[in-house]
């Protein structure tokens, strides 16, 4: 029993971080109805300067909000670059292009920060005793302290959204784009908006992510994809749907690896599958709304 | 009728390919006289081939430091790349069948090309038991590539099922999932009696043919300095393996399933209500093109001698490197992928010396922040002439602006100078190429949708001027009414 509140504790940190990255994708995706295939890079580049920050003296606070600040500014300048002027060419253009800002941004952090891990200290406290007990689990404060960052932003998500005037129309231009215009939305400003808070965020997550995983240039590229089947699964314009998505995969990675000994090297089939089925039979995801298209 | 009907009354261009959605110049000609279609004869190839693939082949072996004609030796390692160059060239065929042409955009192709590369050297390595073929189970390299095309294709087939009820985003990130699931499936170890593990396959060497043929005692010996050299005998198979995909590809393409697929790109259901089958036409292209891209794999892995499941190309990037490759190249142009992989590999050479060599780093970060420094202030000054009457009728408006304008240039050069803080403490130009071909895609996905191939015939076509020829002299006017005749 012990074991098993521990292995929940770890899903649940990890699901914190997949359903941080899996808001993330869903701010864009509301906004603009992309999948930002860059979100994790950009994430981790933001933890490398969070890392230099670091060892240049300032608090690790100070350098988790500046990594976000950067983050917001580099999700921002993609958005007003390089994905808005194809927009409305066909679908492709926009991904193929994303993919290069992945690719980039990628290997930029490779090319000024090298290939050997970096270390980015936690901002909960990690020394071998700073856990407590649950029964005889023993439960790290690092995780609960991953799974209160979490509520944080979406308490704050969910005030910006729902109890401000730009939350307002952010949530106007995820509607419906030319009436947000009408109305006097500067829909272009919103969508800059939106992005760069889903840059802060994923800049987020990678911070959080860093200090326990290592911070290499691959930091994000497994968690980029168990959060993107985690926001598909929770449905892709749902917030909701992307929190419980992501703590649902996070769950579920952590009891395949600690109960299901066959499956536990071959999680991405499993996502494959995960992935697939909900696709297919349900391809608005638990909480998202259903499409109707009219053809 | 799916079969898209303009084989008579299309003025065929030059090398007679009309296919591409950017350069259908149809219409009957004036006044009903038939359509001069070039005939190309043997001696029309020959001119081609001498006026231009003889210097292309010159530049090509002279860009990768092949310069056993002129003296001095052949250069291996340069070999080595244009054999590299032709088999990611037969990876990305694959790859713009699926996404040129039939417009399903897929990020997984380098799981198929990890397939056909484990193919071969499971097959040659006799690690499965094979009773009918092979002796003890020991395969000759040269069969493993129909068997590593049969398994991609099947593979392929499984994968385009889903695929059907897929577009966009959604078909993107299942394929960049099914890159890692493949990967996972490779690296496990229940399988590693077949797969290696973790550790992979190590073959042995593969060792060429002596002769690329010996006809009748007319002997080619694969290498040019007389010694047999794999990296040439892979230029020779791949380049011809390349050759005859390209021929194939054109020749589907003008064949009712090709006009079937373009029809599926360009419009899902116009093409369904003329009659395309979508479920088949897609599910016959993603079987065709894992077919194409294995065939590279195959080649890629007898070529290596060795696989295991890090193989960069196998992986994630390998998956960008192959869109790269289709979107430099051209997405849907026959010569994409050729044009685009021997760029690929070329520019991915170049960025790989200069990040090794030990560069003056100080000089190429100033330039960076010169170039960084430069580009910020033609933004702000460009953002400023443009809204200077705002910021002066409204001055509260144009104040933030500006100011948001100013304060995010600063943190753009704060940004530079903290990268320029972590290059302090060891970083090496790792990454240069990787950062040249996103940018390109970048680049490419805005200015250049049609790629190299396109963009180039774009502008050639400026240059064509169509002439009817006499009816007496065209050989359409001499065949039977009704029936079209083209030549080729």
């Amino acid at each position: 029993m012990s074991l098993f509140i521990q292995r929940m504790f770890d899903g649940l940190a990890e699901g914190s971080i997949y359903a941080l990255l899996a808001l993330a994708l869903v701010v864009i995706f509301r906004s603009t109805g992309q999948l930002n295939f860059a979100q994790g890079e950009i994430g981790t580049l933001c933890a490398f300067f969070a890392s230099t920050f670091t060892l240049s003296g300032l608090p690790v606070w100070v350098a988790i909000l500046l990594a976000m600040a950067i983050g917001f500014l580099i999700a921002a300048f993609v958005e007003r670059v390089v994905v808005r002027p194809i927009e409305n060419r066909n679908p492709g253009a926009v991904i193929v292009a994303l993919i290069g800002v992945f690719l980039a941004v990628n290997q930029l952090s490779a090319m000024f920060w090298g290939v050997d891990a970096r270390s980015l200290p936690s901002l909960f406290p990690t020394n071998a005793d700073s856990f407590f007990r649950i029964g005889d689990a023993a439960i790290r404060w690092e995780r609960v302290g991953i799974i209160g960052v979490l509520a944080v932003v979406v308490v704050l998500l969910f005030l910006l959204f729902n109890r401000t005037k730009i939350g307002l129309a952010m949530r106007a231009v995820a509607n419906n784009q030319e009436s947000s215009n009408l109305v006097g939305i500067r829909v272009g400003n919103i969508l800059i908006l939106g992005w760069g808070l889903a840059g802060a965020i994923g800049a987020l997550a990678a911070v959080m992510l860093a200090p326990s995983a290592g911070l290499t240039g691959t930091l994000m590229l497994g968690p980029f994809l168990y959060a993107s089947v985690a926001a598909v699964l929770g449905g892709l314009d749902s917030p909701v749907g992307a929190v419980v998505g992501g703590l649902l995969i996070g769950l579920l990675k952590a009891f395949l690896i600690g109960y299901v000994d066959f499956l536990s090297d071959m999680l991405f089939p499993v996502m494959l599958v995960v992935l697939l089925s909900v696709l297919l039979f349900r391809p608005a995801g638990l909480f998202g709304t259903e499409k109707v298209e009219r053809v | 009728m799916s079969d898209v009907h303009h084989e008579g009354d299309s003025v065929t261009l030059d090398d007679g390919e009309v296919e591409m959605a950017t350069e259908v110049v149809s219409g009957k000609s004036a006044g009903g006289l038939p359509v001069f279609t070039p005939q190309h004869g043997a001696l029309h190839w020959l001119g081609r081939v001498l006026v231009f693939a003889l210097p292309l082949a010159y530049l090509l072996m002279r860009v990768f430091g092949v310069t056993g004609i002129v003296g001095g030796g052949w250069s291996n390692s340069g070999l080595g790349l244009l054999a590299d160059a032709f088999i990611i060239a037969i990876a990305v065929m694959g790859v713009n069948l699926i996404t040129g042409y039939t417009g399903q955009l897929s990020i997984g192709h380098s799981a198929f090309f990890a397939i056909g590369a484990y193919t071969g050297l499971v097959l040659t390595q006799g690690r499965v038991s094979t009773p009918f073929f092979g002796d003890e189970n020991v395969w000759d390299p040269g069969w493993t590539i129909p068997v590593a095309a049969a398994l991609c294709f099947l593979v392929g087939c499984v994968v385009g099922l889903p695929a059907l009820r897929l577009k966009g985003i959604y078909l993107a990130l299942t394929t960049l999932v099914f890159v890692e699931a493949v990967r996972s499936i490779l690296k496990y170890e229940k399988f590693e009696d077949v797969t290696g593990g973790a550790t992979g396959i190590k073959g042995d060497k593969y060792t060429p043919p002596e002769y690329v043929f010996d006809f009748f005692g007319i002997k080619l010996p694969t290498g040019l300095d007389g010694r047999a050299d794999l990296n040439q005998w892979m230029i020779y198979l791949s380049l011809a393996l390349l050759l005859f995909i390209m021929l194939m590809v054109s020749g589907i393409m003008r064949s009712r399933i090709g006009r079937a697929m373009v029809a599926t790109r360009d419009n899902e259901l116009a093409a369904e209500v003329m009659g395309v089958n979508l479920s088949v036409i897609k599910t016959v292209a993603f079987g065709l093109s894992g077919a194409i891209t294995g065939i590279g794999g195959a080649l890629f892995g007898l070529k290596l001698g060795l696989v295991d499941a890090d193989v960069p190309l196998f992986g994630l990037f390998g998956a960008i490197t192959l869109l790269v490759a289709m979107v430099v190249g051209g997405a849907a142009q026959n010569w994409g992928p050729m044009v685009g992989a021997v760029f690929y590999v070329f520019v991915n050479e170049i960025a790989r010396s200069i990040g090794e060599a030990p560069a003056d780093y100080e000089a190429v970060f100033t330039i960076t922040l010169i170039v960084l420094v430069a580009v910020v202030m033609v933004v702000v000054a460009r953002y400023v002439m443009q809204h200077r009457n705002d910021i002066r009728a409204n001055v509260s408006n144009g104040a933030w602006k500006a100011v948001l304008v100013v304060v995010g240039s600063m943190s753009a050069l704060v940004a530079a100078g903290v990268m320029l803080l972590g290059i302090s403490d060891g970083g090496k130009l790792d990454g240069l190429g990787g950062v040249i071909f996103g940018v390109l895609l970048i680049l490419f996905a805005r200015f250049v949708p049609f790629g190299a191939v396109g963009t180039f015939r774009i502008f050639r076509s400026r240059f064509v001027q169509i002439i009817p020829k006499p009816p007496s002299e065209s050989r359409a006017a001499k065949a039977p009414e009704g029936v079209q005749v083209q030549g080729r």
